[in-house]
């Protein structure tokens, strides 16, 4: 019966699938906002497209030289014209810039945290210390050979980074070894991982599930096989792994 | 380290917060910056000098531990870069 | 017939324009390859090979004569052959300043690496500059000394310059030989400095940067000097007079820069980054 009830759940996308093109469903108000942004650049891109594309077309189709024989020579100007296509494209970068500026600021925001993680990228995998609860963990991708049934190639790992959902969470990000880069699409998460420095991010999981990421900074042979898995769990449960 | 301390603040869900010093993404001062805090603390007040441990719980929740035991290191044979007198 | 005499003696007889085509010469393929050895040569020797201090010796052997040969060329064309019409001034010059102009870039590298460094020390370095443990020099010895010494030589070779516009002849020696007097006498307290120093090049990012900044300023100086002193002999042996000078203004013009850089010196790396 709850097998059956379990049809009207949504079923989320939280990795990669074959051939997908859009995004992976949002699970964070960060990557919530990245969408809501992607899709109003997209408005504006369709709208550009639409008119440039329109305009060239019928340029092209009334005033080819079969049309129109006799060409203009002295229409070199138009100020009407050429204001309108300045101050036009103008006024569209700055309605992009305001949203984009204040979802880059909304997201660099980090308020007060509960939990901070540190992650740290390893040729090749990524070692996790959650120091305000003394664990450290090094979370490696599991070989083809061990994965069971359900469990994703080149993207499960052996030990994921367990994390509690609703709660603000700073993610300090910094490397071992060479540039890696932390990234977790349906978080909205993608931070480089810079020897010697240590970069923050915050972000809240709305949401239980796995998500799954990968590194995305070139950093050696094995760049392809140090994947992210994140497991968010309720706040209470969190607390009772935690022993 | 006080062991029984240590097991009751641990299943607490808090950290150290936000740092309006340090309010970028870069936060390697932050945590260097509270790790020569707490020594400066203890060197003018003391081990057990009770406000000294918030630097310690900040440089601890943002430092790599590598960095630590790196420094550490670098305090005992007395080749820190930076000043540890208060 | 009658072309090829004009041909042949364009420079004689006549030619229709005011600039100079220069003739065939060894010397860019030789000079080119002698640069080749040159820097192959600082490689081989920085890293530590075999023998490859002798081959920087002979890079820099062969690149300096072949510029003294290229020069020596380039005077005889100049003033014994009269190629170097006022247009032809016109365009060297134009070459000098854009020279500076790409100088003043390769400084600004530098200072951008010490600004970088210093503004915002590194927590490798404690977060302070100059870096625990390092004793910087004072600004107030040997560097302010230093500095009047060059503005010094810059007013001298002002001096010198008018009296050779003027036809003072004496003047322009005297005032050329002091400036190259007080140029030594900056180079050699800036040797003294550096072996007293208490750090090196090698002591972190403050070695480096002091050390790279000063060091090519130095260099400049160098060749600041042996480009003045080219002047000086040249109006002690009458090439230069007074409405025909082009290298003698190039290198006030490149010393002004070197004394300019000097100045920027000495208030970041010096005062302000010493302190």
């Amino acid at each position: 019966m709850l097998q059956f009830l379990s049809l009207f759940n949504t079923i989320f996308n939280d990795a990669p699938q074959p051939w997908q093109l859009g995004f992976q469903d949002s699970a964070a108000p960060g990557f919530t906002g990245i969408v809501t942004l992607h899709n109003t650049i997209g408005f504006y891109l369709i709208v550009i497209c639409f008119s440039v594309f329109w305009a060239l077309f019928s340029i092209i189709y009334y005033y080819n030289t079969n049309k129109n024989p006799i060409a203009h020579k002295y229409l070199t100007h138009g100020t009407v014209v050429e204001l309108v296509w300045t101050i036009t494209p103008a006024l569209i970068l700055i309605a992009i810039a305001f949203p984009s500026f204040r979802l880059l600021y909304l997201m660099d925001e980090v308020i007060s945290p509960t939990l901070t993680i540190k992650a740290v990228g390893h040729q090749w995998y990524w070692s996790y210390e959650l120091s305000d609860g003394c664990y450290r963990f090094d979370s490696y991708m599991l070989p083809e050979s061990d994965l069971e049934l359900g469990q994703f190639r080149l993207l499960d790992v052996d030990n994921k980074l367990i994390v509690p959902v609703d709660c603000h969470i700073r993610l300090i990000v910094t490397g071992a070894d060479v540039i890696h880069s932390y990234a977790v699409p349906s978080l909205g998460l993608k931070l480089d991982a810079v020897p010697g420095r240590l970069n923050q991010v915050s972000f809240l999981v709305e949401r239980t599930g796995t998500f799954y990421g990968q590194c995305s900074e070139i950093c050696g042979v094995w760049h392809g096989f140090m994947p992210i898995a994140i497991e968010a769990v309720s706040t209470p449960q969190f607390l009772i792994m935690g022993r | 380290m006080s062991e029984s301390a240590e097991t009751t603040s641990k299943y607490v869900l808090q950290t150290v917060g936000f740092d309006a010093r340090f309010p970028n993404t870069n936060q390697t001062r932050n945590c260097f910056q509270n790790y020569t805090d707490y020594f400066k603390c203890i060197t003018a007040k003391g081990e057990d000098f009770a406000p000294c441990k918030q630097f310690k719980k900040a440089y601890n929740s943002l430092c790599p531990n590598e960095w630590i035991s790196k420094w550490d290191d670098q305090r005992e044979n007395g080749t820190f870069p930076a000043s540890l007198e208060p | 017939m009658t072309k090829n005499y004009i041909k042949m003696n364009n420079k004689i007889k006549f030619q229709y324009f005011p600039y100079h085509l220069v003739d065939p010469s060894p010397w860019p393929i030789l000079l080119s390859f002698s640069l080749l050895t040159f820097t192959t040569g600082a490689v081989l020797y920085m890293h530590g090979f075999n023998n490859g201090g002798l081959v920087l010796t002979l890079g820099f052997l062969l690149t300096s004569s072949g510029m003294a040969l290229w020069f020596r060329d380039v005077i005889s064309e100049a003033t014994l052959l009269g190629c170097h019409t006022r247009e032809v001034k016109n365009g060297l010059m134009l070459g000098v300043f854009l020279f500076i102009v790409s100088e003043v870039f390769a400084f600004l590298s530098v200072f951008w690496a010490f600004f970088h460094s210093s503004l915002s020390p590194a927590i490798e370095i404690g977060g302070s500059w100059p870096p625990l443990g390092i004793t910087p020099l004072d600004p107030f010895a040997i560097p302010l000394l230093n500095t009047i010494l060059l503005l010094s030589s810059g007013a001298f070779i002002t001096y010198g310059h008018h009296a050779l516009i003027a036809g003072n002849r004496k003047a322009a020696i005297d005032g050329t030989l002091l400036t190259i007097i007080f140029a030594i006498l900056f180079t050699g307290l800036q040797y003294y400095e550096y072996s007293e120093a208490g750090f090196t090049m090698a002591d972190g990012v403050y070695g480096s940067a002091f050390y790279a900044s000063t060091g090519l300023h130095g260099l400049h100086v160098i060749v600041g000097t042996i480009f003045i002193l080219v002047g000086f002999v040249r109006i002690v042996n009458y090439h230069l007079t007074k409405s025909h000078h082009q290298g003698f203004e190039a290198a006030i013009a490149y010393w002004h820069f070197v004394d300019v850089v000097w100045l920027f010196l000495f208030l970041a790396v010096y005062f302000w980054g010493g302190a």
